[in-house]
């Protein structure tokens, strides 16, 4: 049974159309990343995966149920684009908080404590620090650690990183991978950087210029674990070339 | 700058308007019936501290019920019109004519309703009050990140979740501040209320008696002990701000060249 199973599925906002017919498949355990230009509707895609938007059409099944019903059993982790930290609560509060709404669902899997994963991710000496005490990244890292606090089989990652510095961005994606991989939570992740794309992914689909559909998906042929210097490797570049080649042959559509 | 500092300037603020009173009275020899000077009005205040502090007390009970039952109203129904632009809509006109009709209007319909005593003054002032705390509990409500809004949807968090966890804690920069001015809003309902016959206790009924009898000092101490009892209001509502408000950009320390600090506890 796939993790995430998109069939025809279409998303319409008035006389705009986001997203045209898109198929997609996401195994249990992979980490895809959907790659598209600005307003290619990968948001709105995760959206609908996320059950926050329903699709105009099309089917949509997570984890074996709807999207609405994953939702409802909290099989699903989200990290938006923005940290949306809750500013009157501390770090650890913040990391705690998805744990703490909608208990009745309670978390699907066993995680790791939110303390245990703030250490992890290197705010461990930030527990009780406030959201605008930190920097853009630590917040992101905040935001991290509240999703897979939750335990969830499936993350959903909306451009985490996107606000970042080019740095910070880099060791984002780095502490990403440390800390998914050897869980094998699935992740959809969202991104227009090609180098997050190569990075994180088992599997990249690139998506066309609005109205987005998968114009190609490439197979990223790289060992796991991944380590940080693997973004000097030839084999790297070639994926990185081809699909830059796609994206372009995507937004010529 | 520096919160003695802060307070000293204050201070100096108050000692420089109180002189300059004393001496416009006393120099241009202002009718004791007009205007008295600070020094008469402190000295009545002196010399019968414990009546005072009695009318004092009362005024504040029926200022602060009246506060309490404004906001819980204000908060409920805030909610409920948060809710739904259309509610929102069709209840704002209802509010904004309880805002601006004269209140002295309605003062024997409400004697003749609830009596005489506490109740008729008690609601009044939250009848006074409640407008401005709905507006501030929708647009409060209404202000919550919408980034945070769809991190709750997406472990499908109830509608009271939300509410208790992500609005109304964004509400309540915008409650504070109508704290504010709802609490001199409040005291102002609370001394017309008592002065407009709706009791024989508090401030106002002391102000009321003596504007009766001419007794130019009790009236001004009666104004006098008003104006303390609001900066008492002002005091409490300022320390709640830097407790609640802690996160709040209002009560950070601005580390900008030339920018104004906020106050620092």
């Amino acid at each position: 049974m796939a993790a995430v199973e998109l069939s025809g599925v279409s998303r319409r906002f008035g006389r705009t159309e986001a997203l045209a017919r898109t198929d997609l498949r996401v195994e249990p355990g992979e980490i895809v990343t959907v790659l598209g230009p600005s307003g290619s509707g990968k948001t709105t895609l995760l959206r609908i995966v996320g059950g926050l938007v329903a699709p105009s059409s099309g089917d949509v099944v997570v984890d074996g149920m709807a999207p609405a019903r994953a939702r409802a059993t909290k099989r699903i982790g989200f990290v938006p684009q923005r940290p949306a930290l809750l500013p009157w609560r501390t770090v650890e509060d913040n990391a705690r908080l998805l744990l703490q709404v909608n208990r009745g669902a309670g978390p699907p899997g066993a995680s790791a404590g939110s303390r245990d994963l703030l250490q992890q991710v290197g705010l461990g000496d930030f527990l009780g620090a406030y959201p605008h005490e930190l920097s853009g990244g630590m917040q992101q890292r905040v935001s991290l650690a509240r999703a897979l606090a939750l335990g969830a089989p499936l993350l959903l990652m909306d451009e985490p990183f996107a606000a970042l510095d080019e740095i910070t961005r880099t060791d984002m994606r780095h502490l990403l991978t440390e800390l998914c991989e050897p869980l094998g939570t699935t992740i959809l992740f969202v991104t227009h950087s090609i180098a997050e794309a190569v990075f994180l992914s088992d599997r990249v689909a690139v998506l066309s210029s609005r109205p987005g559909t998968v114009v190609g998906i490439e197979r990223v042929d790289l060992a796991r674990p991944r380590s940080p210097d693997l973004e000097d490797d030839p084999a790297f570049f070639a994926i990185e070339r081809r699909l830059r080649g796609l994206l372009h042959e995507g937004m010529a559509r | 700058m520096r919160t003695r500092t802060a307070v000293v300037a204050g201070l100096i603020g108050l000692a420089v308007f109180t002189l300059a009173w004393e001496l416009f009275v006393r120099l241009l020899d202002v009718e004791p019936f007009i205007l008295l000077p600070p020094s008469r009005i402190i000295g009545e205040l002196l010399e019968r501290p414990g009546f005072y502090l009695q009318a004092t007390l009362v005024t504040a009970r029926h200022a602060l019920a009246g506060l309490a039952i404004a906001v819980v109203v204000a908060v409920l129904l805030g909610s409920v019109l948060a809710s739904s632009r259309f509610l929102e809509h069709a209840v704002q006109p209802v509010l904004m004519l309880v805002l601006v009709a004269p209140w002295v209007a309605y003062f024997t319909s409400i004697v003749v309703w609830l009596g005489r005593g506490d109740p008729p003054v008690v609601f009044l002032v939250a009848l006074v009050t409640m407008p401005a705390f709905v507006f501030a509990t929708v647009a409060g409500l209404r202000s919550a990140d919408p980034a945070a809004r769809e991190l709750f949807a997406s472990v499908d968090a109830r509608r009271w979740e939300v509410l208790w966890r992500l609005r109304l804690p964004s509400a309540l920069p915008a409650l504070l501040a109508t704290a504010r001015y709802g609490s001199a809003l409040a005291l102002a309902a609370a001394y017309y209320g008592e002065g407009g016959n709706l009791t024989n206790e508090g401030l106002g009924a002391v102000g009321r008696r003596a504007a009766n009898g001419q007794n130019g000092p009790v009236l001004w101490a009666s104004v006098l002990a008003t104006v303390l009892l609001g900066v008492v209001f002002l005091t409490l509502i300022s320390l709640a701000e830097r407790v609640l408000l802690r996160w709040h950009v209002s009560q950070r320390r601005s580390l900008l060249v030339g920018e104004p600090e906020p106050p620092v506890p």
